[in-house]
């Protein structure tokens, strides 16, 4: 079997899996337990903190909030601090924020406002400028969109938007950054969402890096834990997993960068072009390639080439059961439905081999041209 | 006290020489909703008693019974003794504050002291006693009524309301019947309705993997698990048609597409029904709902079946009708699940709405219908749910 599914999720870092056990079998001591056991273990806890926080971002300036994922940090994000006038986000998020942000506009408080997209799948910069004004209270911007790839210069946008109102507070969603790109959170970022289970992590954990002097409010009420703002026993065991396996990728961060560049344009380079079309900008997150089989249907590929041993992902694989199969993302860089439909999401991980690039090239065009003489 | 449910059947009581027959299968039907419990069935005449439950189980075990035709109606009553004290205490509890009320009796046992009237009329005497003015007599329209069933062996039961039943004849007590199940919202109904006037029924479904999705699937296993509730379980079959919907879009008109294809569905069908002892077909059809349920399409759709009925319990409904029926049973929630259940990419832009029988056999005499039908048994699936 092939997988080619990782931004959906990624294989736990199994080394980080057995590292973390003894939190699991033998330490399992609530932290927040005054006994010496459990105070060692909240030790440890901090120690990952700063482990995965300094990753990214100055630890004397930022600090990180645990969560049960990414789509929690967004929630958080958005929740705490849209709370008046108008906020900001782009067409290409992911539903973690345009959920929240349609939920903003049920609750009538805020105005959201969604800056459009570029053909390349970035934010067009100038038009979300253009959203902003003396009211805007909120604004969020995808690091790397999880379904094309493209990257947001989200360091560069947040300064640009804080000389044009500097009481904004910016967020970006880093879910598909974190671990994969070489990176440091500018000081202009106030908030910024990663997630465990896309680097060799666990599903269930994740974190809302913040700046320190901002007053986030409490999301989860209940014990205090996370300085209050996230109350809940933490998560020990994925906690440290997650440390581990963030520690072993960023180690290897700026290598991985380059091979799995190479892989991913051996991938388009070995496809049949008169049936795909390339809709991932080059200079997006190496880690995925988007193709569109124009014409055709993504998800009847996708179940075509898993009978062949092929696991891959069309559009983002939390917005496979929603009610409109195109992907909107797509509509919103400006292709037509017909594209849309045909999406098909590649999305690498280090583990990849050149093997199964060349075995999935050889799939992927036999299922492309049966399926295409099959609707002739 | 004890808590009794009382099952009053439905049509059974209009049977006379074969009433037996039918009082069986609907024990049997009211035992198996009830299975994983503890309880006694007790018969009596014209109605089941169920004693020696669980009482925290009262409202779950009451759902079950709900979902079994013949039951015209349900009650929850306590069971205390038959001496004029004993009723009074079990009658409070169902009393309102205030408000108009009238007790009804029933004397099961002809040797109790007094009659029915006069056991309403020293009950009624209590409660307006107990009530200090807060309640009044009203026997033609009432805000409550307490009712008391003075039984044999000086037992009395006493409740408040009468609970719906799903009413229809038992289950199993009309034969057997073939439903063809889609994922949308009309064949579980379909189902339903058959399955109340007593057909016991078993689902086939058509799939086309890979242009549909396993999701699509499991949401019809999940139909036909809710359906199951009411036909005492069924069997789900389910076979692959996507080599048809490909034989039939590469050789003949597209706009017969649909057509084509539900004639292969019906003689599949038939074929499965026969097969495992079934007597009829049924669809969730509705007369012009869709350009296939056509007086012409459905002629078309029948022509293929040689031996059996087709039975269409919905010709005659509304969408908004069937919807009702659909939120009523349970079905509505999973049935909008946004999967699809008949390949739509073959779907033409615009199917014929009256396609003539001629043209169809034309189109039809292309295939190798026989080849075709023996391809689609052999991926046959049967689950038992």
């Amino acid at each position: 079997m092939i997988y080619l599914d990782n931004a959906a999720t990624t294989q736990p870092n199994m080394v980080a899996l057995e590292h973390a056990q003894d939190y699991l079998t033998t330490r399992y001591y609530n932290p927040s337990a005054l006994y010496r056991e459990g105070y060692e273990v909240s030790g440890e806890l901090k120690k990952a903190r700063s482990a995965l926080l300094s990753k990214v971002a100055d630890e004397t300036l930022f600090e990180l909030v645990f969560t049960s994922g990414g789509t929690e940090a967004d929630n958080q994000a958005v929740f705490a601090f849209a709370k008046r006038g108008n906020a900001v986000t782009t067409a290409g998020e992911h539903s973690a924020i345009s959920a929240v942000f349609a939920e903003l506009k049920n609750r009538g408080v805020v105005e959201p406002r969604i800056a459009p997209l570029e053909r390349n799948g970035q934010v067009d910069v100038e038009k979300l400028l253009a959203l902003i004004d003396e009211k805007t209270s909120f604004v969020s911007v995808m690091h790397v969109n999880n379904e094309l790839g493209s990257i947001n210069d989200v360091n560069t946008i947040a300064k640009l938007v804080k000389q044009k109102n500097p009481r904004v507070i910016f967020h970006s969603d880093g879910v598909q950054a974190y671990g994969k790109l070489p990176f440091k959170i500018a000081k202009e970022i106030d908030l910024y969402s990663i997630s465990a289970h896309k680097l060799g992590g666990l599903k269930g954990i994740g974190g809302l890096i913040k700046r320190k002097s901002l007053a986030l409010p409490a999301y989860i009420f209940g014990g205090g834990q996370e300085l209050g703002r996230r109350s809940g026993t933490e998560n020990v065991f994925g906690i440290q997993q997650f440390a581990f396996a963030a520690e072993e990728k960023f180690l290897t961060l700026k290598a991985d960068f380059e091979r799995i560049m190479r892989l991913r344009e051996r991938l388009w380079d070995g496809l049949d072009q008169t049936i795909f079309q390339r809709l991932s900008p080059t200079d997006g997150t190496p880690y995925i390639l988007n193709v569109s089989a124009v014409g055709l249907r993504g998800e009847v590929l996708l179940h075509m080439a898993n009978d062949k041993g092929l696991l891959i992902g069309t559009g983002s694989a939390c917005s496979s059961n929603s009610k409109t199969r195109y992907s909107k993302v797509v509509l919103a860089c400006g292709y037509d439905e017909r594209v849309a439909d045909g999406v098909l999401r590649l999305s690498f991980s280090p583990k990849n081999t050149e093997e199964e690039i060349d075995e999935a090239i050889k799939i992927l065009n036999e299922i492309g041209l049966d399926l295409k003489n099959r609707m002739k | 006290m004890k808590k009794v449910i009382i099952i009053r059947y439905a049509e059974i009581f209009l049977k006379k020489k074969n009433r037996g027959f039918f009082e069986r299968a609907f024990e049997n039907n009211l035992q198996r909703a009830l299975k994983g419990y503890t309880y006694e069935l007790i018969k009596q005449s014209g109605r089941y008693l169920i004693e020696n439950f669980d009482e925290y189980e009262t409202e779950e075990m009451l759902a079950k019974l709900q979902k079994v035709f013949g039951a015209h109606s349900f009650s929850v009553a306590q069971e205390t003794a038959s001496d004029l004290d004993s009723i009074f205490e079990a009658a409070k509890s169902y009393c309102q504050e205030s408000g108009t009320f009238k007790v009804d009796t029933h004397r099961g046992d002809k040797k109790y002291p007094l009659t029915s009237i006069e056991i309403s009329r020293e009950i009624g005497a209590k409660i307006l006693e107990y009530a200090k003015g807060k309640l009044k007599v009203d026997v033609h329209n009432p805000s409550f009524t307490v009712h008391v069933d003075v039984r044999d062996h000086g037992k009395a039961l006493v409740f408040g309301e009468f609970i719906d039943g799903a009413n229809g004849m038992p289950v199993g007590t009309a034969g057997k019947g073939m439903l063809l199940l889609s994922g949308g919202i009309d064949s579980p109904v379909a189902g339903y309705m058959m399955a109340k006037r007593g057909l016991k029924v078993d689902c086939l479904h058509f799939h086309s993997y890979p242009y549909t999705n396993m999701q699509a699937k499991e949401k019809v296993v999940d139909l036909a698990k809710i359906l199951s509730e009411y036909t005492c379980g069924t069997k789900l079959y389910v076979v692959s048609v996507t080599h048809i919907q490909e034989a039939i879009h590469e050789k003949c008109k597209a706009e017969l597409m649909i057509t084509l294809l539900r004639r292969f569905m019906y003689r599949i069908a038939e074929r499965q029904a026969l097969r495992i002892g079934s007597q009829c077909l049924i669809t969730g059809e509705s007369l012009g709902q869709v350009a296939s349920q056509t007086i012409e399409g459905m002629t078309s759709s029948n022509s293929v079946v040689e031996k059996l009925p087709v039975l269409r319990p919905l010709v005659g409904f509304d969408k908004n009708e069937i919807i009702e029926k659909s939120v009523k049973m349970g079905a509505y929630e999973t049935s909008i699940l946004p999967f699809e259940d008949c390949c739509t990419v073959f779907l033409p832009e615009f199917p014929a709405i009256r396609p003539k029988l001629s043209e169809i056999l034309r189109e039809e005499s292309k295939l190798d219908v026989e080849g075709l039908i023996a391809e689609a048994f052999a991926s046959l699936e049967k689950i038992e749910l």
